[in-house]
């Protein structure tokens, strides 16, 4: 664990999909609304350019990763800066547990992506909660 | 018949997600890639140059790209160099505002963050013209307001209907790794070129196949003069064997 004891979230931020922005918006409010004491976000372009600042603050506490698609780039970069993926969380399967939205929009979501990022926000905190509680 | 893949300009955004900057650069360059000239321009994620595959890795070097960058650390421009192709063209959005401007939340940018992005894809659109070596386009359906962020001047109505972000993830651009003298290369769009031919009834050992193959190899790959005709035998080689497996 970091020295506030947060856990690092890296969403993926997919650029040409809604899912992408779904995983985003979902880790903003996991990080500013639901667990703001428990959770901090991390740029995936610092770990892409193998920042060495970044990859510390990585290697010091576990991380949740959020991934828009099945290439899963923030999963694998953690794994790669020799982080700990404490949980690792895919738009798609959050999509698949609320089939009814119709999520749409890249650079501004619709109400239905809006719902699917709140829901997807929720079982971040809840595994946020899991991951706290194994840490202590 | 395959299409071969056309001349875009690629946009490659730190999206950095701890700085309000980093929104300014995913949402500058969705504007560009939806709205102001999404026949132009294609995008990909950045973490794709190391978590994807050799054709994701071929981006830089088959798109002329534009790097946007939210700060000094400028991740998406040294990143793409590193790991894909020197970018034609990088902007910087602290460059564009200063260090010290408030633009808002990662989250949610205020009323000067969102003209940052109007600015920054104004700025941009007129990098992508300037690399297709199109002319400042004017027309209704092209041009970009003008706006500064000193006098916050309102965009008007958008130009065009928005479209999808023409996303380049997962697809990449077809590659081939050959032999040439004694250089492992990987040359882009080659294997499309091969379909093109092959579909055309074109096969190895015809006169002028190996001329048209290294012509259109040319178009989008820089082949030196002087090893032109090595080259050349590379690819009428390569062509063979794709003929050969095409055929059982």
């Amino acid at each position: 664990m970091n020295d506030k004891g947060r856990i690092v979230v890296v969403p993926c931020s997919g650029i040409g999909k809604t899912y992408g922005t779904v995983g985003r918006e979902a880790v903003y409010s996991l990080v500013e609304d639901l667990r703001p004491d428990d959770t901090e976000v991390m740029a995936l372009s610092l770990l892409v350019l193998g920042d060495e600042e970044t990859r510390a603050r990585m290697r010091a506490a576990p991380a949740i990763t959020v991934d828009g698609c099945k290439l899963a780039c923030a999963s694998k970069m953690v794994a790669e800066s020799g982080g700990r993926v404490a949980y690792e969380a895919n738009v798609l399967d959050t999509f698949r547990r609320h089939r009814q939205l119709r999520p749409k929009g890249v650079s501004r979501l619709n109400p239905d992506g809006e719902q699917l990022a709140e829901h997807l926000a929720g079982e971040l905190a809840e595994a946020a909660d899991r991951i706290q509680a194994e840490e202590k | 018949m395959p299409d071969l893949p056309k001349k875009k300009v690629g946009i490659v955004a730190c999206s950095g997600e701890e700085r309000a900057e980093g929104t300014v650069t995913r949402l500058a360059a969705l504007k560009v890639l939806e709205l102001l000239r999404p026949d132009d321009t294609v995008t990909i994620c950045l973490p794709l140059f190391l978590a994807g595959g050799q054709g994701d890795r071929a981006f830089a070097r088959f798109y002329p790209t534009i790097a946007v960058d939210g700060c000094e650390k400028r991740c998406a421009a040294r990143a793409t160099e590193q790991f894909s192709g020197k970018p034609a063209a990088g902007l910087v959005v602290t460059d564009l505002t200063g260090e010290r401007a408030e633009l808002g939340s990662a989250r949610r940018l205020n009323e000067a963050g969102q003209r940052a992005v109007r600015v920054l894809a104004q700025q941009l659109a007129e990098q992508v013209d300037d690399l297709l070596g199109k002319p400042r386009d004017q027309s209704p359906l092209h041009a970009t307001p003008e706006v500064t962020l000193d006098h916050g001047a309102e965009t008007p109505a958008e130009p065009a209907p928005a479209v999808e972000a023409t996303c380049s993830c997962g697809s990449g651009i077809p590659v081939l790794t050959l032999s040439v003298g004694d250089q492992r290369l990987t040359l882009v769009v080659v294997p499309a070129i091969f379909e093109q031919l092959y579909q055309q009834g074109k096969r190895p050992g015809v006169d002028g196949v190996g001329a048209e193959l290294l012509q259109l190899a040319r178009i989008y790959n820089a082949i030196p003069d002087a090893e032109a005709a090595a080259y050349q035998a590379a690819l009428a080689r390569e062509f063979e064997t794709f003929c050969h497996n095409k055929e059982g």
